[in-house]
C-alpha cells in the first residue's frame, strides 16, 4: 500500500501542492486528474522520487521512502513521449535494464511480456519505424522488465488517436490485473480517467478536490469544480454521442 | 536527489581551462596596456595620437563594412536561388558547395590569389587585357574580405531560409499582394534579423582578419597590420601592441553584443511543412544566370591557386609542369610543417570536441543550478567575441619564457579556446533536442550517470560530435591570426609557413601548400560527412535472443 501523508511542495515560493494525503491499495489503478498547472505532474514526480517534497512523508508498505533516492524506490515510469533510446532497436530497448540487473527478469518472463503487449513482430525494428501505439507498448514493456513495485504513467494516451487509445487502455488494465500491479496514471482527460481506473484523484489548484470510485464521482460530485469542469465535459460528450446514435431507450424502441 | 558529481567535475575542469587560457592572458593584456610601474594612460594616448593610427582604424571600419554589405548581398542571392527557385538539385548543391568553398583555405591564400588574378601579371588581367583595379589597398582588401565572409553569411542565411514558412508566399499571393510586397513580407521581413546578424558577423571577421591585409594590404594600413607591426615588426613595442589589441577588441565585443540583442528579433516558426513552389521557368532561368555569374567569379579567383604552381614559371613560361609540386614534396622541412598542421588539427579537434561536449552536457542535459549554466554560457559568449589576433598577442605575453612557449600544445589549446563558441552551440542545440526523459529512464533501469552517457546520449549524439570534430579540424587547418604570434621555428604549421615564404617571395610553394590545405580539408570534410550520415542512417543490427 502506498501512503502519502501531508505532502507540501512549492517552487520558488509558489505553492504547488498543499497538504496532500492519500492511500493507494495494492493492485489498484488510480488516475490523477486535473487541468494543466494543477500540480498533478509534480505529484507524480514526488512519488517517483524525481523531486523532493518540502514536508510530509511517502510510505510504501510501511517503509518510509521520503528521503530514498529515485533509483532505490523500485518504482518506475513511462513518460508521455516514451523516452525510447533511438540508437537501440525494440528488443534492446525492452531488455535495457537487464544489462544492469541480469537476473531480475527471466528470459521466459520477457517473452511473455513481448507477447502480452503484441510486440513479437517488431523486435528488430528501429524505434523511428514504430507508430505511436507501438512505441507506447515498447516503453511499457521496457518498464515492466524492471518489475516495478508501482507503475507510473504520465499521460499515456494523450499522444494516441482513436482506436489505438482504447487498445492501449485495455493493455494497461490487463497488465495491472495480470501482475497485480499498483498503477498510477496522470491525465487531463476525464473520460480516460473514469473509464480506466479503479479510483480517481481529482486535483484542483494543488489540493484534492475528490478522491473516489468513478461511479461515485459521476453520481455524487463533491463540489462545483468536479461538476463544472469534470462532469460537464462528459455530459457534452454524452449528448453529442446520443445526438448521433439516439438515446439507448429510444434506439431500443425503434 | 542526484548529486551530479561527474558534471561538477567537468564544470570545474572547463572553468580551469578557460581561466588559464582565456581569462589570465586577457587580463595580462589589459594590464600591459595600462601598466608601466604604475597605472598610466600614456600608451593609449601615444598610440591614438600617433600619425597613421586613426586613419588605419577608419580604413578598417570602411573596408570591413563595405565588404560585409557586399558579402551579405551575394550570400542572400545564392541562398535565395537554393530555397526559392526550382533549379535542379545538382545546381543547388553546386551553389552551396561554391559558396562555402573559401572556408577550406586560409585567408592569406586569398590575398595571393588576388595578386595573381588581378595583379599586373595576373591571370585575369592577362585574359581581360587590362588591370581592373589597383589590388594593393582598399580594393584588394575588399575582394579578399568578401570572399572570406561569403561562406559565413551564406550559411547563416541559408539556415534561416530553411525555417521560413514558404506557405506565406502563397498566402501573400492569394491576398492580392504585388510581387514586391510578397517579396518583402514573405522573404525579407522574416530574414531581417539574420541579415543584420550576417552583416555583423561578416564585419567582425573582416575587421579582425590578419591574412588578407598581410598579403594585399600594401600601404593601406588597417588595424590588423598595425597590431602585427607593433608586436612583430622592426621595433616591437609590447605595451603599445597591447593597446592596439584592446582597441581591436572594442568593436568585436560591440558586434557580439549587437548579435545577442538581434537574437531576440528572430522570428521562429515551430513546424515547417514543405511547400511547393509555383512553376516559373523565367524565374529559374534568371536565378540560374545570376548564380552562374557569381559562381564563375568566385571560382575564377581560385583558378590561379591551381594554375600557378602547375606551370613552369608564372607568368613567363606557362607550360604545364609538376616541378614545383615535386619540389615541395621533396622538401623534408615542408613535409614536417604539414605533419605539424595535421597533428595540431587532429589534436585540436579531439580535445575541442571533448570540451564542447562536456560544456553542452552541463547546459543542455543537467539539473545543475543556473549559476553553473550561466558560467558556461558566458565563456562561450566571450570566446566568440575575442579575435584570434588578440588571443595570440595575449598568449605571447603570458606564455613567453614558460615551458609552453612555441609548443604545439599551446597552439592546440589556443585553437580550442578560440573556436569554442560555435562547436559548443552546435552540441548544445543537438543535446537539447533529445528526449528529456532519457537520463531518468536509464537511471530507473539501473544506469549510473556515466553509463547513461555512454550507452544512450553519446551514441545518439554521434553525428553532431563528428560535425563538431570536423569544424574544429578545418578551422585549425586554416587559422593564422592567433598562431602567427605563438608558433615557433620548430612548430611551424602550414599557414604560418606561408607567411614566412611570402618574405622570400616563394609564391609557388605558397600555392602548393595552400592546395595541400585545401585537399586535406576536402578529404577530411568528405570523410566526416560520410561518417556522420552513416551514423545517422545506420540500420541497427538484428540481435534477437
Amino acid at each position: 500500500m502506498l501512503e502519502l501523508n501531508h505532502i507540501r511542495k512549492s517552487f520558488d515560493g509558489t505553492p504547488v501542492l498543499h497538504d496532500i494525503s492519500l492511500r493507494v491499495e495494492d493492485g489498484e489503478i488510480v488516475s490523477i486528474l486535473g487541468p494543466s498547472g494543477c500540480g498533478k505532474t509534480t505529484l507524480l514526480n514526488l512519488i517517483l522520487g524525481l523531486t523532493d517534497a518540502d514536508s510530509g512523508e511517502i510510505r510504501y508498505n510501511g517503509e518510509d521512502l521520503t528521503r530514498t533516492p529515485m533509483e532505490k524506490r523500485g518504482f518506475n515510469i513511462v513518460f508521455q513521449d516514451y523516452a525510447l533510446f533511438p540508437n537501440l532497436n525494440v528488443y534492446k530497448n525492452i531488455t535495457y535494464g537487464l544489462k544492469n540487473r541480469a537476473h531480475l527478469t527471466s528470459q521466459q518472463e520477457v517473452e511473455e511480456l513481448i507477447d502480452l503487449l503484441g510486440l513479437r513482430d517488431h523486435l528488430s525494428k528501429r524505434v523511428d519505424q514504430l507508430s505511436g501505439g507501438q512505441k507506447q507498448r515498447v516503453a511499457l514493456a521496457r518498464t515492466m522488465v524492471m518489475k516495478p513495485r508501482i507503475l507510473l504513467l504520465d499521460e499515456p494516451l494523450s499522444a494516441l488517436d482513436g482506436v489505438i487509445k482504447e487498445s492501449i487502455k485495455d493493455r494497461i488494465k490487463t497488465i495491472a490485473r495480470e501482475y497485480h500491479l499498483t498503477t498510477i496514471i496522470v491525465t487531463h482527460d476525464p473520460e480516460e480517467a473514469l473509464t480506466l481506473s479503479d479510483r480517481v484523484l481529482i486535483i484542483d489548484k494543488g489540493t484534492i478536490s475528490q478522491y473516489a470510485r468513478p461511479e461515485e464521482i459521476v453520481h455524487q460530485p463533491k463540489n462545483d469544480f468536479v461538476r463544472k469542469f469534470i462532469l460537464n465535459q462528459l455530459e457534452i460528450k454524452r449528448d453529442n454521442i446520443y445526438a448521433l446514435f439516439g438515446r439507448p431507450s429510444v434506439a431500443a424502441a425503434v | 536527489m542526484r548529486k551530479n558529481i561527474e558534471l561538477k567535475l567537468i564544470f570545474w575542469a572547463i572553468v580551469a581551462l578557460f581561466a588559464a587560457f582565456l581569462a589570465a592572458p586577457l587580463l595580462l593584456l589589459f594590464g600591459k596596456s595600462v601598466w608601466d610601474g604604475g597605472l598610466t594612460t600614456e600608451f593609449y594616448t601615444s598610440v591614438v595620437v600617433k600619425k597613421g593610427f586613426l586613419p588605419a582604424l577608419g580604413n578598417s571600419f570602411a573596408v570591413a563594412s563595405a565588404a560585409a554589405v557586399i558579402a551579405v548581398v551575394i550570400a542572400f542571392l545564392l541562398a535565395y536561388a537554393v530555397h526559392y527557385t526550382a533549379l535542379p538539385l545538382w545546381a543547388k548543391r553546386l551553389i552551396s558547395a561554391i559558396a562555402t568553398l573559401p572556408m577550406f583555405l586560409p585567408t592569406i591564400t586569398y590575398g595571393f590569389a588576388i595578386i595573381y588574378s588581378f595583379g599586373k601579371q595576373g591571370l585575369l588581367t592577362r585574359l581581360l587585357g587590362r588591370q581592373l583595379f589597383d589590388i594593393y589597398g582598399f580594393w584588394g582588401l575588399l575582394v579578399g574580405y568578401v570572399i572570406y565572409t561569403v561562406p559565413t553569411a551564406f550559411l547563416l542565411i541559408h539556415n534561416t531560409m530553411g525555417y521560413v514558412d514558404k506557405k506565406t508566399l502563397v498566402v501573400s499571393k492569394v491576398m492580392g499582394d504585388q510581387t514586391m510586397s510578397t517579396f518583402w513580407i514573405a522573404v525579407v521581413r522574416p530574414l531581417l534579423g539574420t541579415l543584420a546578424g550576417a552583416f555583423i558577423q561578416a564585419f567582425f571577421l573582416s575587421f579582425t582578419d590578419f591574412g588578407i591585409p598581410a598579403s594585399v594590404g600594401g600601404g593601406y594600413d588597417v588595424i590588423a597590420t598595425l597590431l602585427y607591426n607593433q608586436m612583430l615588426g622592426g621595433i616591437p613595442d609590447f605595451n603599445r601592441g597591447a593597446v592596439v589589441a584592446v582597441i581591436m577588441l572594442i568593436p568585436s565585443v560591440g558586434s557580439i553584443c549587437l548579435l545577442q540583442i538581434l537574437e531576440r528579433f528572430n522570428i521562429r516558426y515551430n513546424r515547417i511543412s514543405p511547400a511547393e513552389l509555383r512553376r516559373n521557368p523565367a524565374r529559374d532561368a534568371g536565378w540560374g544566370a545570376v548564380t552562374a555569374v557569381l559562381s564563375v567569379l568566385m571560382l575564377s579567383l581560385f583558378a590561379v591557386i591551381f594554375v600557378v604552381p602547375m606551370v613552369e614559371d608564372w607568368p613567363y613560361k606557362t607550360g604545364f609542369s609538376l616541378e614545383h609540386v615535386q619540389t615541395v614534396f621533396a622538401d623534408s622541412e615542408l613535409l614536417t610543417v604539414y605533419q605539424h598542421s595535421l597533428f595540431m588539427a587532429l589534436a585540436t579537434a579531439l580535445l575541442g570536441t571533448v570540451v564542447a561536449y562536456g560544456a553542452a552536457l552541463i547546459t543542455a542535459r543537467s539539473t545543475l543550478a543556473q549559476g553553473y549554466k550561466r558560467t558556461v554560457e558566458s565563456i562561450a559568449l566571450v570566446t566568440n567575441a575575442i579575435p584570434g589576433m588578440v588571443l595570440g598577442v595575449a598568449y605571447l605575453f603570458l606564455f613567453s619564457g614558460t615551458e609552453l612557449q612555441n609548443t604545439l600544445l599551446l597552439m592546440i589549446l589556443c585553437n580550442v579556446v578560440h573556436y569554442f563558441s560555435t562547436p559548443y552551440l552546435m552540441m548544445k542545440n543537438s543535446l537539447s533536442k533529445m528526449n528529456a526523459g532519457w537520463e531518468t529512464t536509464a537511471m530507473l533501469m539501473g544506469d549510473s550517470w556515466i553509463k547513461t552517457i555512454l550507452r544512450v546520449v553519446t551514441p545518439n549524439a554521434l553525428s553532431s560530435l563528428i560535425e563538431v570534430f570536423s569544424y574544429y579540424f578545418i578551422n585549425s587547418m586554416v587559422t593564422i591570426s592567433a598562431l602567427i604570434f605563438i608558433a615557433g621555428a620548430r612548430t611551424m604549421v602550414l599557414t604560418t609557413k606561408i607567411k614566412q615564404l611570402q618574405y622570400v617571395n616563394k609564391f609557388n610553394e605558397v600555392f602548393v601548400l595552400s592546395l595541400l590545405i585545401l585537399a586535406t580539408n576536402l578529404v577530411a570534410k568528405a570523410a566526416f560527412s560520410c561518417l556522420a550520415n552513416h551514423k545517422k542512417k545506420k540500420p541497427i543490427q538484428q540481435t534477437q535472443a
